[in-house]
């Protein structure tokens, strides 16, 4: 008959830092690179809506820019944005890469819990507002 | 009155596993009929998670149809993104590079060692070891930080792309790589010594769904299932795709066929997959970039049909695709390893007691998610006579 093996492995735990993370109160570690919370660069977008067609999680709606943004906004014909809706984005990165201009900016933020909708609107028109 | 004849009805009792399962938490029902203590006859139904993937792939186009599939199953989704991704490949004619087709093996086999290691804590937490579970599930977050720092995602990874992968490895995340799998081999070692010496697990895991080789194949039972009772089969040896052509592993085969060996080969597995991962990290080839532009991949699709199958952690998976020149994919047919595994797998429980029913399931590494096909019955040649208490009662039996 074996011995319990795992015995000196629950003693050397006891006496160890907890492998746990109080999340809210600490930051988990993510990578740089991480696929977090990403929203279009209206400086650079020219709302040719490519990205809102080929996103698998029809998470993408093409919205017509504020007036009082309008003016700002150069090299965008129709006036039209994106906003990731963020509930519904599966964050596969599609829209990131296929934008021909590359006008999305990618961060590593993934605290998206919310009461409310959460959508990429905010983020996108301060963009507009430097 | 005389009595002429005496019906005995054994008492068996239907217990219904499920759908809300203990074991693994996700849904299936296994109603098992006990004699006492003995498993006399278990039904397996499904269908409690069927969310028509084929049909929403059918809607949607080529290329979304990578991130849907990938939805398939939580745990294995690259190897689904891969099968998928080299289907259409097929179809477009199109080759990837040697860099980008070692990068999705070291992706595939990233998520094996995650994969073995998860199920191997369900079993500990099933046979009542709830300190192993922690223990392992601890060491099992650093492959998944692995698979963070390579794909960007630490489950699912949208890795697979149409001519390649979506992003390339640097030098410091190489290493970040092959620190991690230095820091997990000696846990996945002690583990599996766990697992061949300790007495509660020997106990209730030992001779429990014992499968003989021809079982195997009369049920065509796939993966470590199959490989723990002396079949030898493996898709990554019997097709070589990507680039399992080059890099070198061993097929792990037992012949003891029980619960047991079903879990050994996972933790060998899981150290074959550490060490073709560290092979993969050093001997990585750099003939161009792995990483397709991905606004300027062919929008036409020849019409077409492919086939294509890879050994997921759980067993051989099967896509095929037929495109019929429009934008979207005409049929896609997927056949998960678990479909075969679950619902094939009936006949193992019989004999050993309800206790071992858990045990036996999660012994199969079941998911569920995978498995929710369409199931056609051939109902032809199959005989049933029910006979209602009341006819028991008036001597009609």
């Amino acid at each position: 008959m074996a011995k319990p093996k795992l015995l000196k492995e629950v003693l050397k735990n006891l006496f160890s830092k907890p492998a746990t993370i109080q999340y809210p109160r600490e930051p988990t570690p993510v990578e740089p690179d991480f696929r977090g919370r990403h929203y279009a660069d209206l400086r650079k977008c020219i709302g040719c809506s490519l990205c809102a067609i080929e996103c698998p999680a029809k998470a993408i709606t093409m919205t017509k820019i504020p007036p009082q943004y309008a003016e700002k906004v150069k090299k965008n014909p129709r006036k039209i944005y994106p906003v990731v809706n963020y509930l519904k984005c599966i964050f596969c990165y599609r829209c990131v890469t296929v934008c021909p201009t590359q006008a999305y900016t990618t961060t590593n933020e993934y605290k998206l819990a919310s009461f409310g909708k959460i959508t990429s609107e905010e983020l996108s028109l301060k963009t507009l507002a430097e | 009155m005389t009595v002429s004849k005496i019906v005995e009805i054994p008492i068996v009792a239907e217990i219904p596993v499920g759908p809300q399962h203990p074991a693994i938490h996700e849904p299936i029902m296994l109603k098992i009929y006990v004699e006492g203590e003995e498993v006399v006859k278990v039904e397996i139904n499904t269908g409690y998670n069927h969310r028509g993937i084929e049909k929403l792939c059918e809607k949607n186009s080529f290329y979304k149809d990578i991130f849907i599939v990938s939805r398939v199953c939580g745990i294995c989704n690259t190897v689904h993104g891969d099968c998928y991704v080299r289907a259409v490949e097929q179809i477009l004619d199109i080759d990837p590079p040697r860099r980008a087709k070692y990068l999705r093996t070291l992706a595939m086999e990233l998520e094996r060692i995650h994969s073995h290691m998860i199920i191997n804590a369900i079993m500990a937490e099933i046979i009542g070891y709830d300190t192993l579970f922690m223990l392992i599930m601890r060491d099992r977050e650093m492959v998944m930080k692995a698979k963070e720092i390579l794909t960007g995602g630490r489950v699912l990874a949208d890795y697979m792309m149409v001519g390649g992968v979506r992003r390339d490895i640097d030098e410091v995340k190489r290493d970040k790589i092959l620190s991690i799998l230095d820091k997990i081999e000696p846990r996945v070692k002690y583990y599996m010594k766990l697992f061949e010496e300790d007495v509660t697990i020997e106990k209730r895991l030992r001779g429990i769904g014992r499968i003989k080789p021809d079982e195997v194949l009369k049920f065509s039972l796939v993966g470590p299932t199959a490989r723990g009772s002396s079949i030898k089969t493996d898709a990554r040896v019997e097709d070589k795709y990507d680039a399992y052509d080059e890099v070198p592993f061993n097929v792990i085969v037992r012949d003891e066929g029980d619960s047991w060996a079903r879990m050994m080969v996972r933790w060998e597995e899981t150290i074959e997959s550490i060490n073709m991962s560290r092979y993969i990290l050093n001997h990585l080839p750099k003939d161009g970039n792995p990483v397709p532009d991905e606004r300027r991949l062919p929008r036409r699709f020849p019409p077409g049909e492919s086939f294509t199958r890879a050994e997921a952690p759980r067993g051989e998976l099967t896509y095929y695709i037929k495109s019929d020149g429009k934008p979207n994919p005409y049929r896609v047919k997927i056949r998960t390893p678990s479909f075969n595994n679950i619902i094939n797998s009936g006949f193992v429980y019989l004999g050993h007691t309800l206790a071992d029913v858990p045990v036996i399931l999660t012994s199969f590494d079941p998911c569920i998610s995978c498995m929710e096909r369409v199931i056609v019955i051939d109902l032809k040649n199959q005989t049933k006579k029910i006979v209602p208490f009341k006819y028991i009662s008036l001597g009609r039996v």
